[in-house]
């Protein structure tokens, strides 16, 4: 039997990591500490560079922290790695498989280094496949699977011993639209059923979309921590973005305004849009291009005219 | 918009011509030169094997002078002197990677194997190697160096332009490998036996390495002068004009 | 959570899904083997240099080096007799060093870092390799011998002078291992396959390789004399160039477990410091 579960499986106190010589030492991770409680999606967020795929390389027990302590499920990730590493699951950035080896075979090796059973491998890997939706691709060597599929797959592997922590460093950079939400899908499937997922991203949308909780992290520094909600209220109040054709032309802007004035909103930010050749391929096939946009910005009116976008408060 | 004033057809002299192609030359075998200049990595081991092996063979192979077959030497070093240049020049054409321009590559190969016959000679010199045929002697071996280079240089071209890229050219080694070892390149033919001497006895490279051979340890005579400049000379010929074949073929599938 | 209880991962599998057991150092060394094995067939561009450069070597050494054996006392008249076992050395030494190129292309991709968060023994992910070495140097000697025989090569001393052979390639193929492998943790990228060669090539021509000791003069004699590489060479030998003894063994074994235990300490002390 193992232990009752754990308030908080991911813990890091002052934690510290820095790289290069004494004279040139570069500060990637400068004081992190972190509670992340069970069963929740923790979001990390931060640009390139800004110090989270060191913060999960050391909760991963794959860098040693300079200063700090952290714990993972309730081991010390310095002096009980090989414990930590039998709790976590862990997904890293650009998801780095073999491409000379099938799905099949990755999953079996990971099966083997995991130690589990000969007899419940053959098994646990279809279960895999199938939930990650590769199961006809299984006996395909990776280095003819998408970008997409290498991620489910990558998160199929992490899935092997069924952990109850998971990491997942960026797991959906590069990713198409509609990959990044059937990622999505299966991380928010894996919470419910009882996984505490600790996510970095630089995609502010998917924090919004998955974390129950967000750190912001900036120079190897937390600088925010809180709830989605939480922490865009401390910002400020709402706005309303609304799009507004403007048949008559850019002249127009001057009439809508006026209009505004007159029922007391106050203008915030005034935006003049003409059309892109992404709304003509958007009005054309009823989707955006790949990569275009997160989704958040309305699409211009289908007859093509200049809009205005405005965020404003009564 | 605005239209580049060197993009008008301005009618112009063969004369000029002449010396645009000139200038182009010479422009393409300069960054040819550079980039040899520039990545020592790539030029270091071509420079620094064939004195190891010149210094293996030296210690290994001083008491083999004294048997049948073997040419009156003072050192093994001198009778190795011509078989480290063709290795280095074999394997050291010079770096192959986006110097696409054939006639600026072959320019910088030829210069870069005309370096590497001097600096092999002229690194052994200190340890009892001399050129008997002289300062002309001398000359000669810089040249085949230069005929060497640019003939090994129409192959890798032609192996890079053929397959479109330049790691292909690495798998020119084993070739070379074969061409250098089955010649007469580090012993006499004389000493060999049976498919193996027909072999070198075939083999241009073992004609190339005994002209050089020739020039160190006997003198200068045409003989010697004809084989270590003309072998490679002919190997250029075809070459070159395999890698101009494959060069034109290239540009007509654009 | 044990046995068939509903996992976080939302399935029914008889193990103790809450923490994972790890992989044991025999099974997960065979799996981590097994992968490498598979490498053969799917990127014979890696193997195939390994496999076709010591045939070449062993036939174009005894063509163009043929006169050698008539220098008085050569221990033999077949030139292919004396330089058949370097070329299997040395094949096997460069089977070793593709360990160290394989795990550059691991580390330099990020896979490493999955195998290394994997809870099997540390150990496992250079003994794995090291099984895969030693098939492949088993497969590289085999051919080599066959085209060797067809070539004029001949045993002296029976089935005795292939085991000692074997043993001699896969000594010197353990310690190129250990040496590729360590190269590889500190680097981290190709710069590491450059100084694996060239250390291999020196460490293998700076003895005995190309003739006996007593033909060397000068400097070369006082390094391959010294050199315990000099020492396998000669136990690889024994068996194509008259009787296998053990006057002729015991320093090639010597040198094989004492500069395999070095080169393996290397590499499991580069493979801790990884996350330094």
């Amino acid at each position: 039997m193992s232990d009752p579960p754990l308030d908080f499986p991911i813990t890091a106190t002052g934690l510290v990591r820095h790289f290069g010589p004494e004279n040139n030492r570069v500060k990637a991770v400068d004081g992190v500490d972190l509670h992340v409680s069970a069963g929740e999606i923790f979001g990390f967020l931060g640009p390139n560079g800004a110090g989270k795929s060191t913060t999960v390389r050391m909760l991963t027990t794959l860098l040693k922290p300079t200063a700090g302590s952290a714990t993972v499920a309730g081991f010390d990730v310095v002096t009980q790695a090989d414990r930590v590493r039998r709790s976590i699951g862990v997904a890293l950035q650009d998801a780095a498989i073999d491409p000379l080896m099938t799905g099949n075979e990755l999953l079996e090796l990971q099966a083997v280094l995991y130690g589990i059973p000969a007899a419940a491998v053959r098994r646990r890997a279809d279960e895999l496949l199938e939930r990650v939706g590769l199961t006809a691709a299984a006996d395909r060597r990776v280095g003819t699977y998408s970008g997409g599929m290498r991620r489910r797959l990558d998160l199929a592997l992490s899935l092997i011993h069924q952990p109850t922590v998971l990491f997942l460093d960026e797991p959906t950079t590069g990713l198409d639209p509609m990959s990044r939400i059937t990622l999505w899908e299966e991380v928010r499937r894996l919470n419910r059923e009882g996984t505490t997922v600790l996510l970095t991203t630089q995609y502010l949308e998917e924090a919004d979309q998955l974390a129950d909780r967000v750190a912001i992290i900036d120079n190897g520094v937390i600088v925010q921590q809180g709830t989605p909600t939480e922490l865009k209220a401390a910002v400020g109040a709402p706005s309303l973005l609304v799009s507004v054709g403007l048949p008559g032309g850019a002249a127009q802007v001057t009439d809508v305004v006026r209009a505004l004035d007159e029922q007391g909103v106050k203008i915030q930010h005034l935006e003049l849009s003409e059309p892109s050749l992404d709304d003509v391929f958007a009005a054309a096939t009823g989707h955006r291009l790949e990569g275009a946009g997160t989704g958040t910005e309305p699409a211009t009116d289908h007859e093509g005219a200049p809009a205005v976008k405005r965020r404003g408060r009564r | 918009m605005t239209v580049a004033v060197d993009a008008l057809p301005v009618p112009r002299r063969v004369d000029d011509d002449r010396t645009a192609f000139t200038r182009q030359v010479l422009a393409l075998s300069k960054r040819s030169i550079l980039a040899i200049y520039r990545q020592p990595a790539l030029v270091a081991p071509s420079l620094i094997f064939p004195l190891f092996f010149a210094a293996l063979g030296a210690s290994s192979f001083d008491r083999a002078t004294a048997l049948p077959g073997f040419p009156q030497v003072d050192s093994f070093l001198s009778f190795s002197l011509a078989g480290s240049i063709t290795q280095g020049v074999l394997f050291g054409s010079a770096p192959t990677s986006r110097v696409g321009i054939l006639i600026g590559r072959l320019a910088g190969a030829a210069v870069f194997g005309a370096f590497q016959a001097l600096f092999f000679t002229l690194v052994l010199m200190p340890f009892g190697v001399s050129v008997e045929a002289g300062v002309v002697g001398l000359m000669v071996i810089v040249l085949a160096g230069a005929a060497t280079g640019m003939a090994i240089g129409g192959f890798t071209a032609a192996m890079a332009l053929k397959t479109g890229s330049s790691e292909a050219v690495q798998g020119s080694f084993p070739l070379l490998f074969i061409a250098l070892f089955f010649s007469s390149a580090f012993f006499p033919r004389e000493t060999m036996q049976g498919v193996y001497q027909t072999i070198a006895n075939v083999n241009p490279v073992s004609h190339l390495v005994e002209g050089l051979r020739g020039l160190v340890i006997d003198g200068l005579t045409w003989g010697n002068v004809a084989k270590a400049v003309l072998v490679p000379v002919g190997i250029g010929v075809f070459s070159i004009a395999l890698a101009m074949r494959t060069l034109a073929g290239r540009l007509a599938a654009r | 959570m044990t046995a068939t209880s509903p996992s976080p991962a939302g399935s029914t599998v008889s193990f103790d899904s809450a923490s994972a057991p790890g992989g044991t150092l025999v099974r997960s060394s065979r799996g981590l083997a097994l992968r490498g094995l598979r490498s053969i067939v799917r990127l014979p561009s890696a193997f195939l240099p390994a496999m076709m450069m010591p045939i070449v070597q062993a036939i174009a050494f005894s063509g163009t080096f043929f006169a050698i054996t008539k220098i008085p006392g050569f221990p033999t008249d077949r030139s292919i007799n004396w330089y058949l076992p370097l070329a299997c050395c040395m094949g096997s030494g460069f089977s070793g060093v593709g360990m160290g190129f394989s795990t550059v292309r691991d580390l330099e991709s990020g896979f490493f870092d999955r195998l290394r968060m994997a809870p099997s023994p540390p150990l496992s992910l250079i003994l794995g390799p090291l099984l895969a070495c030693w098939l492949r140097v088993m497969i590289v000697i085999s051919t080599v011998l066959v085209v060797g025989f067809s070539f004029g090569a001949r045993l002296t001393d029976g089935a005795l002078g292939l085991v000692a052979l074997y043993v001699a390639g896969l000594g010197v193929s353990t310690i190129a291992a250990g040496w590729g492998l360590g190269l590889a943790y500190v680097f981290g990228d190709m710069r590491a396959a450059a100084l694996m060669q060239l250390t291999l090539f020196n460490a293998l021509f700076l003895t005995n390789a190309q003739t006996p000791l007593f033909i060397m003069t000068g400097w070369l004699h006082e390094i391959a004399r010294v050199n315990p590489f000099t020492n396998v060479l000669r136990l690889s030998r024994q068996g194509f160039l008259g009787e296998v003894t053990w006057g002729d063994t015991w320093g090639g074994l010597a040198a094989i477990v004492g500069l395999s235990a070095v080169t393996l300490w290397f590499a499991r002390r580069g493979l801790d410091r990884l996350g330094d």
